[in-house]
């Protein structure tokens, strides 16, 4: 295989970037395989990670699952064809290749300019971050203290060095290669992501968290995460995402799978902020992901919170699989779409075993000339007695030119179940409006507030810093969207 | 009238063919029914059968339906009693009675002679008043494109009914139609045309039945027509017997400041599909759409709606109500459509299921599609057994279960049957629900 070196130019274009402080591209060196996809470049990623056999045969039978199958088409939205043979399926920074652990002080003030911080000072920060840059994993931070408690908190490629039998005991049992079209395509290409283990009982001390950048051009971003919770462990694993603005589509399909065993709880939150085009629809991330957790244990409970302000467009439904007796799966989340982005997303609660609970609140805010889609599924099999499920769906509505769709579908096989569904779609209420505008708070402030009282059931649900970050982004988000 | 090429027979049902079209539309009818008959054709053999792969038939699947067991019954005549008169048939001003021997039409109180009111069949109608035929029938109603089934009967309905009020008339009684079919091994395709003119008034009652044990193949099209300011209330309670398939298509268009009510009781039949498409059309119209079923032994319901609100100012209501028992399976899928520019649009949607019994399964699909800022869409859905606290209540009253559950099944379909118009059809409908329930319930 062919290595390339390449040097980006700074985009300098300052309007822009204001408005999306994250557009900057970083000049880094990096090492790239050549554009395309076939069975050589499979092989040549797994080759670079220096991968054992199973883990690349994995990788050739989700090639060719995938190869088989025909991207979807049911979501409500549209775009060009996607030319799969025009995409890098591998680049990395040059120095994250020689060693992810000390990192390259261009890639730590990439970060840092991010406000992420990776060196072991920030410890107190209190979240132990993994940051992947492009393909790869460039650092992870706290990993001794999180060693002390026997807790693994890796890159992907570390763990299936280090942790093989883990890796293939759980990759895959959640999102199977197979499990459809963007799953199948990152099982096959897919570089880098985090890989969590908290053993038995205990408590992860501090927020795990991975930061991901895409910062090469026409490079795609398959980040893979696996994260188990074995019996009684707990951990809360937070997620964020940006990437430079530029006037080409860029693919992103990651795929997240969670498994949480008797009593274990896992809490997954994302600020989801990649780069969504410019207003006229120019460019922007297209984020096509596929994340599920799996109660498999008694009493265990997932959480999936996301706050999706980004993205030209958004395919993507966090589901929790309750299998295990009284297991709880929750799903909160904030979808703004702005100008002429569109956003499919929601959840699916597939109730299993006895006495399971779900809870949906999502929130979509329209605005601009925008499409936002609610779609769920509320799944109770005949083995899920007295399961329970509440769902909210709330559409709100900035200006005439956007629109905003519910598609719920809710299926009992049990009559010990019970579940509820509520949805509205209204425009920003005129009266709160006038309420707030009365108390001599200017029209953009006012609904400002207003959204981000709207959006409260689910801020609340994400860590603290974290909600601070989320409202903020918001308001940056809603500026210029009043009026 | 256009030669289509036979395509092979997988493109549709066996027997519904040119030579059917021409015995059942035939010389004999107006040109203005052939025409639309053989335009109909025409996109009926376009249209592919629909698969269980297809979004709209995913949980019914159409080999459900045994098509090829029906033969086309003839198209009906009139004939002087087509059945013995009824008790309910004193609540009406005109009464329809369809059976497999023909129609009659009933004029009880002389509305008819008045020319205020025409009830005719679709063929008399079409020689008599041509103008409004063209007008209504597979008229401006049709908001969705024609799919298989309705092509299929707007192409070879068996029997036509066109109703039209002129208008400032109110109608105080209204229109009866009884449909009794008793021969086994028939497909029947009724179809009905109901126009209220502006500032008219209007009830129509429709019931279906056949006996227990003839298997029987129904395809039914309806259209409803409310004019400016104009009032129709109508009500359609499907009694087929346990052998009958049903696959329905109705469409209800209100204008300015009408008020419409629909509501469908499904009840009967094996397998029923049906799909309700309201167009509120002009600011300020009014439509209550309410729908009950209830699906035991192993009956499947499928329940489709579309509110559409393609003009600002207007307000829709549904809701529908259904229960499952034994091993019966109930599918309520509705869609909320607010076009562009539909601002204070005032749309609701309701869809609340029992599940009776381990074994019964619902699903229930409640969409909203808004592409308007300015207005207020909301729907719910719930799904549940009967309240327990409830339960505990009537028995420690005394109840026996069986009854205190009737009781609770009965008061939680209530609120759809009180909004049936006829006091007659509102105890048949508690009669059946409380027959449903069964004994041991």
């Amino acid at each position: 295989m062919n290595k390339t070196e390449t040097t980006i130019k700074l985009e300098t274009d300052s309007k822009l970037v204001q408005e999306y402080q994250y557009g900057f591209v970083t000049e880094v060196a990096t090492d790239e395989l050549p554009k395309g996809l076939n069975e050589d470049i499979v092989r040549a990623i797994s080759k670079k990670k220096n991968e054992p056999d199973w883990m690349t045969d994995w990788r050739l039978k989700a090639f060719r699952r995938w190869k088989a199958m025909r991207e979807p088409r049911w979501a409500k939205v549209t775009y060009p064809e996607i030319d799969y043979q025009g995409i890098r399926y591998y680049s990395a920074p040059k120095s994250a290749a020689a060693g992810a652990a000390e990192a390259d002080p261009e890639l730590i003030k990439t970060f840092e300019r991010l406000g992420i911080p990776l060196q072991e000072r920030d410890r107190l920060a209190g979240v132990a971050v993994d940051a992947v840059f492009d393909s790869v994993s460039v650092a992870t931070t706290h990993r001794e203290m999180l060693a002390e408690k026997g807790i693994i908190f890796c890159s992907m490629s570390e763990a299936i060095q280090h942790h093989p039998e883990l890796v293939k005991k759980y990759l895959g049992t959640v999102v199977p290669a197979g499990d459809n079209y963007f799953a199948a395509l990152n099982a096959a290409v897919f570089s880098d992501g985090s890989f969590c283990y908290i053993p038995k009982g205990v408590r992860c001390p501090v927020e795990l968290s991975t930061y991901f950048r895409i910062n090469a051009r026409d490079t795609g971003q398959f980040e893979r995460t696996l994260i188990v919770a074995e019996e009684g462990a707990y951990v809360s694993y937070i997620e964020g995402c940006t990437a430079p603005m530029r006037d080409t589509n860029q693919l992103h399909a990651a795929v997240v799978e969670l498994v949480a065993l008797d009593h274990a709880q896992i809490k997954y939150s994302t600020v989801q902020n990649w780069y969504a085009g410019d207003e006229k629809g120019q460019g922007g991330i297209y984020n096509f992901v596929t994340k599920r957790g799996h109660c498999r244990g008694a009493h265990s409970k997932i959480s999936w919170t996301q706050v999706e302000v980004g993205a030209a467009i958004t395919w993507k439904y966090p589901s929790v699989v309750l299998e295990g007796d009284h297991a709880v799966g929750e799903f909160y989340s904030v979808a703004f779409t702005n100008n002429r982005m569109q956003a499919d997303t929601g959840t699916k609660m597939i109730h299993i075993g006895a006495n399971t609970k779900s809870t949906i609140i999502s929130k979509g805010i329209s605005a601009g000339e925008s499409a936002n889609s609610y779609r769920g599924l509320v799944q109770i099999l005949p083995s899920a007695l007295n399961a329970r499920n509440h769902t909210c769906c709330d559409s709100m509505l900035i200006g005439d030119k956007c629109s905003a769709n519910t598609y719920p579908v809710i299926e009992a096989e049990t009559s010990t179940a019970i579940t509820e569904h509520e949805a509205t779609t209204s425009k920003i209420s005129e009266e709160q409006l006038f309420y707030v505008q009365s108390r001599g708070i200017d029209e953009e402030s006012a609904t400002s507030l207003i959204v981000n009282g709207f959006c409260k059931d689910v801020f609340k649900e994400l860590p603290l810093e974290f909600s601070v970050e989320a409202i903020k982004l918001l308001e940056l988000k809603l500026e210029h969207s009043v009026g | 009238m256009t030669t289509v090429q036979l395509t092979p027979e997988a493109a549709g049902l066996p027997g519904f063919d040119e030579t059917l079209l021409a015995r059942i539309g035939g010389a004999a009818e107006p040109a203005l029914l052939q025409e639309k008959r053989a335009a109909a054709f025409a996109q009926y053999r376009e249209l592919p059968m629909p698969q269980v792969r297809d979004e709209e038939w995913r949980r019914t699947d159409p080999a459900l339906f045994p098509f090829d067991r029906f033969a086309p019954s003839p198209r009906l005549a009139p004939v002087p009693r087509a059945l013995a008169a009824s008790p309910w048939d004193e609540e009406f001003d005109v009464v329809v009675c369809v059976s497999d021997d023909g129609f009659s039409i009933h004029d009880r109180t002389g509305l008819l002679n008045s020319g205020s009111l025409v009830v005719l069949s679709l063929a008399d109608a079409a020689t008599r008043h041509p103008a409004l035929v063209e007008r209504y029938l597979q008229g401006a109603a049709r908001v969705k494109a024609p799919r298989k089934f309705s092509a299929l009967g707007d192409a070879f309905w068996t029997f036509g009914l066109f109703i039209h009020v002129a208008p400032r008339v109110v109608v105080p009684n209204g229109v009866l139609i009884r449909y009794q079919h008793r021969a086994a091994g028939k497909a029947v395709l009724p179809h009905l045309v109901a126009a209220v003119s502006d500032e008219a008034q209007l009830t129509i009652a429709e019931y279906y039945e056949s006996p227990a044990d003839a298997e029987l193949l129904a395809v039914s099209t309806r259209e409803l027509y409310a004019g400016r300011n104009a009032t129709l209330r109508a009500a359609s309670l499907q009694e087929w017997g346990a052998r009958t398939y049903h696959i329905g298509e109705d469409w209800v268009r209100a204008e300015r400041d009408a008020r419409v009510e629909w509501v469908t009781l499904l009840l009967g039949g094996q397998v029923s599909k049906m799909m309700v498409s309201c167009d509120v059309h002009e600011p300020n119209a009014q439509a209550y759409l309410s729908g009950l079923f209830f699906a035991n032994d192993n009956q499947h319901v499928d329940q489709r709606t579309l509110q559409l609100h393609s003009a600002p100012h207007t307000y829709s209501n549904l809701l529908y109500k259904g229960a499952v028992k034994d091993q019966g399976h109930s599918v309520y899928q509705g869609i909320i459509d607010a076009a562009p520019g539909a601002i204070k649009v005032d749309a609701y949607q309701m869809n609340n299921n029992l599940i009776l019994n381990e074994g019964a399964r619902a699903d229930s699909l409640p969409g909203l599609e808004i592409d308007a800022d300015d207005l207020k869409c909301s729907h719910g859905a719930t799904m549940g057994n009967l309240d327990e606290s409830q339960m505990f209540y009537l028995r420690s009253r005394g109840l026996p279960e069986a009854e205190a559950r009737r009781l609770l099944v009965m008061a939680f379909f209530e609120e759809v049957i009180e909004r049936v118009p006829h006091e007659f059809m509102r105890e048949r409908v508690r009669e059946d629900v409380r027959r449903k329930c069964g004994e041991g319930a």
